[in-house]
């Protein structure tokens, strides 16, 4: 008996009972991905740098004069516990041609041989690389390397009288310089291929030296000890490297929001589905009693019900969550390992979870039961109690049509139920927009100010002339002179500066850390945005980060003492500024400060202001022109070149195209379950509305309208909420990269406030429209046959 | 008299399960405008599908419905569905209402969409009320349909079908689902719409309802049967029970 109730059950109710099993089965996927995304991103980098075999402190020096001056140091340093190095190759990318179309641009690049490796790198599988076969490389880094590189593509490295041709056999992922903020891709060699390049006396003379991985108990002495070492590229603790990712992390961390909203959404759905679908079941409740079923074998019926379609469900759940993982962690996993050893023990324990959650749900909705008589059999479920004012609006104080008053009025009636739709609609359609909002800052020029960069007609990164001038083979003014002398030549009059970036020494209060001094001869200090105080006027005037005021605890009007050239110069700091560059520890010197050329430890591009201040047009054309002058990529606007510092800007970009896929998704699934669970339950409404005269097309207009009001709103509330979401979320982390200050955001408005909307909104009204178009099956002349 | 409602050869079939049902068989009806039919019949003998289908709520297998002299086989689902709404009112046995709205607008809600009468939302609502008024119902506009009694929904429900002014109404099983009072109380105001000159074709199973009634249809297995004429009722308590007494007579002959 029992079974056969159940069993006609299941077959009466089908549409309801496919919807709830679709909803276990969103929600497994979603409970099951989240949670092993969420583990994965907690245990995020700790993860992956205890799987590279990463240490505390790091050096990346350059042997001056063949000497390893950095080497010395760290040998007979107290501080250090253990030390392990290995010998690098440094390259430009002028030194590498390829077969193909494509020009590989990058900046300074490690040449390194895998035996002598002592990080573990790992291939896009996660498989760690031991050997590399000769002949072959595997290349680090980021996005834009791999953009113009594919892998099987042969290309030439040519250092001092030596010429080597490699096939790239991959891509690697490495912890600490892969990064995006730490920018150096290195080239992982064979080691006879990586010997036949170091024996060429130029590259022994002026390309060798070494990454050290450093064990240590006391990483700011350490530092400070190693400030006066000359040759140092690199030299930072594991905080660092860390803060590098901190992009990597953000979009970690979004995938882990998604991963918990996600979860919220299909706990909720199925908690309310739960709900409707026992409500409707009063009628047969009530009859079940009246033919002497007893409580216990009625909860008993549903209960068995619930845990058949949670079980299937949550199986399906189980095997669809494994490739939605993968693609919620593809964003963040292409250039980190990040992982769990138990990820199918997680997605088994999720399913468990979800079935015990139905279970849950199912118990307390059927408590009703025992208090359900035979009456509610007559007369459905309706008890004829209500203290609360069930219709809000008044159809005939209305202005508004009457199947909009009828949407509107529904949604105003059934708060609860349409709310946690608008309160999920809200949710996803205000992450799409923080997003957007931060990814068009990131590429914009607009952030520009964040790099202590003044804004020129065109940008060149050129890594050749930088190693040059670090190299003291030439001078900055000499570099500019060649690229004006150029630029001069093929009828395009210019003058060309550039930012030098010094590694030095500063302290004050008895403190003292390793700092990027920032100077730029051909601009004046004045050009560049503050946030307190006023720009440097002389020589002995500076002004500091905020972060480099806190650390020295010094502020406006106090000194500050430099170590240039082993001579100690004391400057006033005349104002406070905030900068992304080198996390925020920085200064900027006036421009009449003498210090040599050769200190300088990285530049920011050279700058080209064209003479005859031609429109944008023009300058993208002269732009394209330079491009083939100076066979490179390189020449950029100021929006590529925020791009190409930024970097990240296209993978937060790319993490809100996922983030706004899923929405549509979620949206999709949502309206389409909701509205057909609605239809199911308002047929008797349906029937009547069609008998008393309303059209197929009108009921149709009623049921999409509801979930139009419903996206409207979610719209009007993300638009409201968005920019103190975004700085509620992003600001911090602007913070860690060094900008402490106001940040001012991009809104570009036709993308928020224009094209998301009406996405949100159109993809809602189609999905609702296409479900309600199954109202059409419901005939006026069902008002007799429906319970 | 004219008539309103003409049904010529009228059939319903339904296939269920492969196997073929025929519900209604070449049925021939024709309603007098003013008139108050009852329909009658074993359960399953498709009384109320008759209702549906000259009623244009379900369309016929075969054979013409004419509503005023048009033809409603041949009128689209909209045309239909406007046909209902200004010339038509609806009773079912079941008091269906929509549940978001209160017992007013349910009955205006048709007035509104209609816009058959032109007047304003307030006037549309003073209309509606002075309905309720007449069915004495005044006091229950404001509240929702769960707060009001079966007789009161009913009420509401012929109000609501009566806010377009119809040409019509059709009363499925009106007083069904409601105890004798009500059940009174509601064939009451019915008869006093029939008298204001509405015609009405209502479906019931008790004889003390089409008593009331000026004609009586009898159907079995889909096929009008017999036919009572008995004539315009007038209200008095003697009347109706010398009418019952015919009826029931009259019932026992075609195997009630």
């Amino acid at each position: 008996m029992f079974l056969r109730i159940l069993k006609k059950d299941l077959k009466r109710k089908r549409t309801m009972n496919m919807i709830l099993l679709l909803f276990v089965v969103l929600c497994t996927v979603f409970a099951a991905a989240g949670m092993k995304n969420i583990i994965a991103v907690t245990s995020g980098l700790n993860y992956y740098f205890d799987k590279a075999g990463m240490a505390d402190y790091y050096v990346i020096s350059r042997n001056i004069g063949g000497e390893d001056e950095a080497g010395v140091l760290l040998e007979k340093n107290r501080n250090v516990k253990e030390c392990h190095s290995e010998q690098v190759i440094f390259a430009s990318s002028d030194s590498v041609s390829t077969d193909g179309e494509n020009e590989i641009q990058f900046g300074v690049s490690l040449l390194c041989d895998i035996s002598d490796c002592k990080l573990s790198f790992f291939d896009m599988q996660d498989r760690i690389i031991n050997d590399i076969e000769k002949g072959t490389v595997y290349l680090t880094g980021g996005l834009p390397l791999r953009d113009s590189v594919e892998a099987g593509q042969h290309f030439t490295v040519r250092l001092g009288d030596t010429e080597l041709t490699l096939k790239v056999a991959g891509f690697a992922k490495d912890a600490l310089l892969g990064s995006e903020m730490m920018g150096n891709p290195r080239f992982l060699l064979n080691s006879e291929d990586f010997r036949t390049l170091y024996e060429d006396d130029t590259v022994r003379k002026y390309s060798i030296g070494h990454v050290f991985y450093i064990s240590t108990d006391d990483a700011d002495a350490l530092e400070s000890e190693l400030t006066d070492a000359a040759g140092i590229m690199l030299s930072c603790d594991n905080s660092m490297i860390r803060t590098s990712y901190i992009m990597y992390m953000l979009v970690a961390v979004i995938v882990l929001i998604i991963s918990i909203g996600l979860m919220i959404v299909a706990f909720v759905v199925l908690r309310f589905t739960i709900g409707f679908t026992i409500a409707e079941e009063f009628r047969e409740i009530g009859v079940m009693k009246a033919v002497g079923l007893p409580n216990g074998m009625i909860r008993s019926l549903y209960l068995v019900k619930y845990l058949g379609i949670a079980v299937i469900g949550a199986v399906i759940g189980f095997f669809v969550s494994i490739p939605f993982s993968r693609l919620l962690m593809k964003s963040v996993s292409s250039n980190m390992v990040l992982g769990s050893e138990h990820g199918t023990a997680i997605g088994l324990l999720c399913c468990a979870a979800v079935v015990l959650m139905i279970l849950l749900f199912s118990w307390g909705s059927t408590r009703k039961i025992r208090k359900l008589s035979p009456i509610d059999a007559v007369r459905s479920g309706q008890t004829g109690e209500r203290f609360r004012r069930h219709s809000l609006l008044r159809l005939g104080r209305s202005r508004l049509g009457c199947t909009n008053f009828l949407a509107l009025n529904d949604v105003l009636s059934e708060i609860r139920q349409y709310g946690v739709l608008t309160l999920i609609f809200t949710i996803c359609a205000s992450l799409v927009m923080v997003l957007a909002v931060t990814a068009d800052t990131l590429r914009s020029k607009s952030i520009l100010y964040l790099f202590s960069v003044t804004e020129s007609d065109a940008y060149l990164s050129d890594s050749g002339r930088f190693m040059d001038i670090m190299a003291g083979m030439k001078t900055i003014p000499e570099a500019n002179k060649e690229i004006e002398t150029i630029l001069s030549e093929n009828g395009m009059p210019a003058s060309v500066y550039m930012e030098g970036w010094y590694k030095l020494p500063i302290s004050a209060n008895g403190k003292r850390i390793q700092i990027c001094f920032m100077k730029c001869s051909d601009t004046k200090t004045t050009d560049y945005e503050y946030t307190a105080g006023s720009a440097p006027l002389s020589p002995d005037e500076i002004a500091v980060t905020d972060i480099v005021a806190e650390k020295l605890n010094v502020g406006i009007g106090d000194h500050v003492t430099a170590k240039i050239e082993g001579e100690q110069r004391e400057f006033l700091i005349t104002a406070l500024f905030q900068t992304l560059d080198n996390f925020g520890a920085c200064a900027r010197l006036h421009e009449d400060v003498s210090i040599p050329d050769y200190l300088v430890s990285s530049t920011a591009a050279f700058q080209i202001i064209f003479d005859d201040e031609p429109d944008s047009a023009v300058i993208s054309e002269r732009i394209e022109t330079l491009r083939d002058i100076l066979d490179t990529k390189d020449v950029l606007d100021t929006e590529g070149y925020v791009k190409d510092i930024t970097g990240v800007g296209e993978t937060i970009k790319t993490a809100k195209n996922l983030v706004l896929i899923l929405t549509l998704i979620i949206i999709v699934l949502l309206s389409v379950l909701m509205e057909r669970s609605f239809i199911s339950k308002e047929k008797t409404g349906i029937a009547l509305m069609k008998a008393t005269g309303f059209s197929s097309s009108s009921v149709i207009l009623h049921h999409t309208l509801r979930f139009g009001i419903i996206s409207l709103a979610s719209i009007v509330l993300s638009a409201a909420l968005f920019l103190p979401l975004t700085k509620l979320v992003i600001d911090p982390i602007f913070g860690i990269m060094g900008a402490t200050g106001h940040i001012r955001y991009l809104i570009k408005a036709r993308e928020i406030f224009g094209l998301y909307p009406t996405v949100i909104v159109a993809v809602t009204v189609l999905s609702a429209a296409a479900t309600a178009l199954y109202t059409k099956k419901i005939k006026a002349c069902d008002t007799a046959s429906i319970e | 008299m004219k008539a309103v409602l003409q049904a010529k050869g009228l059939c319903k079939t339904y296939i269920v399960n492969k196997r073929q049902n025929n519900v209604l068989k070449n049925i021939d009806l024709t309603v007098s405008e003013g008139e108050m039919i009852a329909v009658m019949g074993p359960s399953g003998s498709g009384k109320s599908t008759l209702l549906y289908c000259v009623s244009g709520l379900d369309r016929a297998t075969a054979g013409e419905v004419l509503f005023d002299g048009r033809e409603t086989a041949g009128l689209s689902d909209k045309e239909l569905a406007r046909l209902r709404l200004d010339e038509m009112g609806f009773i079912f046995q079941q008091m269906y209402m929509m549940k978001n709205l209160s017992v007013l607008d349910n009955i205006i809600l048709p007035a509104v969409k209609s816009g058959k009468h032109t007047e304003s939302r307030r006037q549309t609502e003073a209309r509606g009320r002075s309905l309720m008024h007449r069915l004495g119902i005044a006091d229950i506009g404001e509240h929702d349909i769960n707060e009001v009694s079966g007789g009161q929904l009913q009420r509401a429900c012929i109000c609501r079908s009566m806010i377009n002014s119809p040409r019509m109404i059709f009363a499925d099983e009106p007083t069904g689902a409601l105890n004798r009072s009500s059940s009174d109380e509601v064939m009451n105001e019915l008869l006093s719409l029939n008298r204001d000159g509405t015609t009405i074709l209502c479906v019931t199973h008790d004889p003390k309802v089409a008593a009331k009634c000026s004609r009586v249809l009898y159907i079995v297995d889909g096929s009008i049967v017999g036919e009572k004429k008995l004539g315009h009722f007038e209200g008095t308590d003697s009347e109706l029970r010398g009418r019952e007494r015919d009826l029931n007579n009259w019932l026992l002959e075609q195997g009630w």
